[in-house]
């Protein structure tokens, strides 16, 4: 199997000290996927986890040969783990979901079947969430409505790890820092057609949260700079190019104001050519952004056609 | 760059000190700044390394300005076939020269020694015995210090400003010994004055780094002080160091902190002068203040239009860049 080119499904497990959680995850999620897929991986990603966890992954790398691992030098965190995860795997639909056995992988085959109506991206979502009221599910969900209202992609769940996505999209989303959570949005901004169904959510057995409430911060930010860059990187020229406008406008102003008072005074001449110069910068970005955008290999929505 | 690397990085996992083949043991001594006797420094660590029974290859990397130190070592080196000598065409400086150095070493472990007496011989043997445990760097660590205080001083100071950066804690990134395996060698990029820094990178990396107690060698105890510049390039460094570690994932943040923070103090003061038009206290162009307001209001908005072009190759190449480094791939 390890040879063949094209593999039906690729689940994408980071795992971050679970050594408990590990044997109960690599049965379900075996079971799941027996079921559902001829030809499958289970990529695990061990995100540099301190405790047995990456003996027991090797232990089941040995015994099942559908199952892959990477293993961090270090801590990198859950957005890496996840990019590492999706470059390496190979199925036609590639299913991410947490180490934490508070996903279920029974889920899985629906999330398939979603995909299979003509869905390119298919998010879980937790409709009957086990965790702490105040500290996890109100903050969640004032964030999923403002990421909602922000990005115009209206899911209940963005945090939610378990969800399904076809190989075209994920290799096309730029992950990096901390912007999984932002994956649904962005591949819709890749013209992706977005579904969302409610999945089964466990309490925590094991280990204990790696998160908090301080991420909130972190999030809005993400979520602002979401929104600059999906909007300029499609075209950089056309956004300085507006910017460059204003300052000219300003300046020129200046220089209107500059004829009232009479040629001597030097105070608004020299706005003015402030302005004026830095209508020139920002053009020159413009031109550079296009330049850099062109030389990568990011394109804006729209321009990828989605195979199915 | 040390976070963003383009270059897949599997590396194998254990590396023991080949003691019946090849070569067990490189030493790179780049010859860029001082220089003492070569012939000595070769010959009394070449001696430790012989008790040891380990093989080791030596290569004198010499910058230009030193080709009579070269000649020095070009005589060791027809005698003895372990010995290399790379002349540089020109001063590229310790980084470039190390760097040199490690992609020649064939060794299986890497050593990095200054060409002048940092620490005894004997710190050679304890990097060694660091190195063959459980850890992928070994960094002497000149300790206990027997030199003034002004030395001690101008460290403390120097390795303060570091820890307050980037919080990880080194006491002596300016000893020139530093020991590591091959593949960790290879990987760190080193240019510029960066060479001091490489624990860092390679910590930052996911190696295993470890400080190691050394003594201080007798020669290395005279009182240095150095010209302003060379404060001032090592501030210089630090402020890479911090970017490189914090920011070069997230530029907007840096540059957009910075930029935001001089346009907000630039509309201020033009927002105040406004005022002052409309209630008729005085008017826009009797107030040369403004050019200040306006100047920087048009410099924090470049600012962050530079963070935003930072954001945005790194947003469109992000797919090409891995921000993480992989220990083991099991497929």
């Amino acid at each position: 199997m390890k040879n063949k080119r094209s593999i039906g499904l690729s689940v994408v497990v980071p795992i971050f000290n679970e050594e408990e959680s590990i044997p109960q995850l690599y049965a379900s999620i075996q079971t799941a996927c027996e079921k559902t897929a001829e030809i499958y991986e289970i990529i695990f990603v061990d995100d540099g986890s301190r405790d047995g966890s990456f003996r027991q992954l090797t232990r089941f790398y040995h015994e099942d040969p559908h199952v892959k691992v990477i293993r961090f030098r270090k801590n990198y965190g859950q957005t890496s783990a996840m990019a590492a995860g999706f470059r390496a795997a190979r199925g036609d639909i590639v299913v991410s979901m947490d180490g934490d056995l508070q996903n279920d992988p029974t889920d899985i085959p629906r999330l398939l079947a979603k995909i299979d109506e003509g869905y390119d991206v298919v998010c879980g979502w937790r409709k009957d969430r086990k965790d702490k009221l105040i500290s996890r599910k109100i903050p969640s969900r004032i964030a999923n409505w403002i990421i909602g209202k922000i990005t115009q992609v209206p899911i209940h769940d963005n945090g939610c790890s378990l969800k399904a996505y076809r190989k075209k999209i994920i290799k096309q989303v730029s992950l990096y820092s901390e912007l999984h959570r932002f994956i649904p949005a962005m591949s819709s901004l890749a013209g992706a057609r977005i579904a969302e169904i409610v999945v089964t959510h466990h309490a925590r057995q094991f280990g204990t949260s790696k998160y908090g409430i301080s991420r909130a911060w972190k999030v809005f930010l993400d979520l602002f700079l979401i929104k600059l860059l999906t909007g300029f990187a499609a075209r950089p020229a056309l956004w300085f190019g507006l910017g460059a406008f204003f300052a000219v406008l300003f300046g020129l102003g200046g220089l209107l104001g500059s004829m009232t008072v009479g040629i001597f005074n030097i105070t608004l001449p020299t706005v003015a050519l402030l302005f004026f110069s830095m209508a020139g910068h920002l053009m020159v970005m413009g031109i550079i952004g296009e330049i850099i955008v062109n030389a990568g290999n990011y394109r804006p929505a729209k321009m990828i056609v989605v195979q199915k | 760059m040390a976070v963003l690397t383009k270059e897949s990085s599997i590396v194998p996992n254990s590396i023991t000190l080949g003691r019946s083949k090849g070569v067990g043991v490189s030493l790179i001594v780049p010859v860029t700044e001082r220089c003492e006797d070569l012939e000595e420094i070769f010959r009394v660590h070449r001696d430790i390394l012989d008790r040891r029974g380990v093989t080791s290859e030596c290569i004198f990397v010499v910058d230009q300005e030193f080709e009579r130190d070269a000649d020095t070592v070009r005589a060791l080196a027809h005698h003895d076939d372990s010995v290399r000598v790379i002349q540089l065409s020109r001063a590229f400086g310790e980084a470039t020269a190390l760097g040199v150095g490690f992609e020649q070493a064939v060794g299986d472990i890497v050593v990095s020694m200054p060409s002048y007496f940092q620490t005894t011989p004997e710190g050679l043997d304890a990097l060694l015995d660091a190195l063959e445990g459980e850890c992928d760097v070994a960094i002497a660590r000149r300790w206990p210090r027997d030199d003034s205080w002004i030395n001690r001083l101008q460290n403390a100071g120097f390795h303060y400003v570091v820890r307050r950066f980037t919080g990880v804690t080194f006491h002596d990134l300016g000893c020139g010994l530093k020991g590591m395996k091959k593949h960790v060698a290879r990987e760190i990029p080193l240019y510029g004055d960066l060479h001091r820094f490489l624990p860092l990178f390679a910590y930052q990396r996911g190696f295993r780094v470890r400080e190691v107690d050394v003594s201080q060698h007798q020669a290395d105890q005279s009182t240095r002080l150095y010209k302003p510049g060379v404060y001032l390039r090592r501030l210089l460094d630090i402020l890479t160091i911090v970017f490189l570690f914090k920011f070069t994932k997230k530029p907007l943040r840096f540059f957009g902190l910075i930029g935001s923070g001089l346009f907000a103090m630039g509309f201020g003061l033009s927002f105040f002068l406004a005022l002052e038009r409309l209630v008729g206290v005085s008017g826009l162009a009797d107030r040369p203040i403004l050019i200040l307001g306006v100047l920087l209001m048009v410099l924090g908005v470049q600012t962050a239009s530079i963070g935003l072009l930072g954001e945005i190759i790194i947003f469109t190449h992000a797919r090409k860049m891995k921000d993480y480094a992989i220990e083991k791939f099991l497929k």
